[in-house]
């Protein structure tokens, strides 16, 4: 999968080399202080060079907080969509005052180049998994947009891929230490006591897309926008990037997403998995509930815990805890830098440190959304050997682990 | 019911009737833990796919024999592994199949199909971690198509096994984007060295990759060498 090697030649290396003052090389005419960073801006050659990849929508928002910090030089943007590609671009190139800023159809071009440090990602799901694998193995640092997996195979070869570079790989949602502080910092306190369990509410899961064809418009790349994605024809409600799940946005669909259960499930498991600290394991058991003719999973913990999944009456992160006990105060974890979870992976890719959305504790958060589905699924309990990372005694389940990749895409 | 929704999947077609096809997910989850079921439901499924039905019909159809197709549909999801419309479903269908007609089924596609589907064909081998088909990807390595070269080394380290690791070693290539596949699959396998306990095996994948030119690769194959001196 790796593309042609880019022969650019490396700005940062060349930044760094010394050869713009010795004028070796072409030049520019004038060296601007921000160049040389004054003014309390870092000069270029100590700054973390960025590129985007799926600019529009939310990928939108994460460039322009990257694009924001004066320790970041944002160099390139790749989208499939013309006009979201060279929008970003210009975004770009009118924030520095140059026209430096180069844009992509296709995602590996952009990650060939050796003079990028680290790569924002924020495509549909169905990409997450192949270009985080393919930025590590380039020797990129991500941050990546939640939910991170699509499906459960995924989430190991991502982790894998990290461990194997030495990576930073941070996870998108910037809402599990940001939205949940009331229900964390009891839980963390020990006020609670002992915790016994936590409840969230999210939904709907996403569903086979029966969309008829549309004529092709002309500024997006169709069968890029497919990519490993099971081939089927364009329509608008199909590839549309907006936040609904119940049939207009990709987020609907399951070649593309996990539907609300993963796409705010990924905020929502990600802040209850924080609070009751579970965040470096996985469930066991999934056990599929049937009360009063609704359903609901509970998912157990090996240390005792359990996390619901939408039990009736049970309010989102209702946690409970033992009554009349109380259990010693940790101190929270939180982001390291400036700039909230922007600032965190920057931080973190400067001072080589793992950021607080890992990788890894991003997949065991949407995890519990893959797991439960697999059991709404199939209607019935399942139990899962973290170990292998496969289901015990459930061949059909074994295979909804993962999901079709069209040629040539591989993980 | 499933009869008629086998006979609307028939004629389906995106943007058609999905609500007459539904039944068949149903009974698919129905059939769990019943043989004479999935027996049943797999030879109506598979019926399909030899018929005159639409690409969307085909598709679904292997969606659902991903989760329940046997040895039995096996001859039917084949034919469609040269098909360019359809190869990524039947390969789909056939990685998630235990049957070791389903594995032979891929290897042999190996020689029958060429470029993407090649890609195809030999991504699907990797995913089912099949270790009889190492000697068959060592040789694609060499190839001078270098997309077939690199997916083949990405799926020897996904095979992960000693002679998946031996077979690797042996790979050179002129072409810089395959060897970098190499040395990732290399890294893949001595990963799974290691763990099995195989430290000498894992040390000398490391040790070849611990003056790579790409400082990434290097500081793997550095931090592979002393967690194996640190076993």
């Amino acid at each position: 999968m790796t593309p042609k090697r880019n022969s650019n030649a490396s700005r940062r290396d060349f930044l760094k080399s010394g050869a713009v003052a010795g004028a070796a090389v072409v030049a520019p005419y004038v060296i601007t202080s921000n160049a040389l960073g004054q003014n309390g801006v870092p000069p270029a050659s100590d700054r973390i060079v960025m590129g985007g990849i799926g600019i529009g929508n939310m990928g939108r928002g994460d460039q322009s907080n990257f694009l924001g910090r004066a320790d970041v030089q944002y160099v390139a943007v790749s989208d499939v969509r013309t006009n979201a590609r060279e929008d970003a671009r210009k975004k770009v190139n009118d924030k520095y005052g140059n026209s430096d800023c180069q844009s992509y159809n296709d995602f590996r071009e952009l990650l060939a180049r050796t003079d990028i440090d680290a790569v924002h990602v924020a495509t549909p799901d169905h990409w997450h998994a192949i270009m985080v694998i393919e930025a590590c193995r380039n020797g990129k640092d991500v941050y990546c947009q939640k939910p991170e997996t699509r499906t459960l195979r995924e989430g190991p070869l991502m982790i894998a891929a990290a461990r194997r570079y030495s990576r930073v790989v941070s996870g998108g949602s910037q809402r599990v230490l940001e939205d949940y502080r009331e229900v964390v910092n009891k839980c963390w306190s020990g006020e609670l006591g002992p915790i016994k369990s936590i409840n969230v509410n999210v939904g709907p899961l996403s569903k086979y897309c029966d969309l008829p064809a549309e004529p092709l418009p002309g500024d997006i790349d169709w069968e890029m926008w497919l990519g490993p994605a099971p081939w089927a024809p364009y329509n608008k409600a199909r590839c549309d990037g907006n936040f609904g799940t119940s049939g207009v946005s990709w987020r609907s669909y399951s070649d593309y997403s996990g539907g609300g259960m993963t796409d705010w499930g990924a905020h929502h498991f990600g802040g209850a998995t924080f609070a009751v600290d579970v965040r470096d394991l996985q469930p066991q058991e999934i056990v599929l509930h049937n009360e009063g003719g609704k359903q609901y999973v509970e998912m157990k913990y090996p240390n005792g815990i359990s996390l619901t999944h939408n039990k009736p009456g049970a309010g989102n992160l209702a946690v409970q805890g033992t009554p009349g006990e109380t259990r010693d105060a940790k101190p929270v974890p939180t982001y390291k830098g400036t700039g909230g979870i922007y600032g965190d992976f920057i931080d973190c890719v400067k001072t080589r440190q793992r950021p607080f959305r890992d990788i890894e504790y991003a997949v065991n958060s949407v995890i519990v959304s893959h797991l439960a589905t697999t059991a709404y699924t199939l209607q019935r309990s399942l139990k899962w050997d973290v170990e292998k990372q496969e289901f015990i005694g459930d061949e059909q389940a074994n295979r909804l682990r993962d999901t079709a990749r069209r040629e040539p895409w591989q993980i | 019911m499933l009869d008629q929704a086998i006979q609307a999947l028939r004629s389906y077609d995106w943007g058609k009737d999905y609500e007459s096809i539904k039944p068949i997910e149903d009974a698919v989850v129905a059939t769990h833990g019943d043989v004479e079921s999935v027996k049943s439901l797999e030879e109506k499924l598979a019926a399909v796919l030899s018929s005159d039905a639409s690409r969307a019909a085909k598709d679904y159809v292997c969606r659902q024999l991903r989760i329940i197709g046997t040895a039995a549909s096996v001859p039917a999801i084949a034919s469609l592994l040269t098909d360019p419309e359809l190869s990524h479903m039947a390969r789909y269908a056939l990685e998630g199949n235990p049957a070791p007609e389903a594995g032979a089924t891929l290897r042999d596609a190996l020689s029958t199909v060429d470029g993407e589907l090649k890609i195809g064909i030999i991504s699907s081998i990797g995913d089912r971690q099949d270790n009889a088909s190492v000697e068959a990807l060592g040789s694609l390595v060499g190839k001078s198509d270098v997309a077939i070269a690199r997916a083949a080394a990405t799926a020897l380290g996904d095979i992960r096994t000693v002679e998946a690791s031996q077979t690797l070693a042996n790979c050179n290539s002129s072409d810089a984007s395959v060897n970098a596949a190499v040395a990732d699959a290399a890294l893949s396998c001595a990963e799974s060295l290691l763990a099995s306990g195989n430290k000498a095996a894992a040390l000398s994948v490391y040790k070849k990759y611990s003056t790579a030119e790409q400082k990434h690769v290097q500081i793997a194959a550095k931090r592979g060498m002393l967690a194996a001196l640190a076993k």
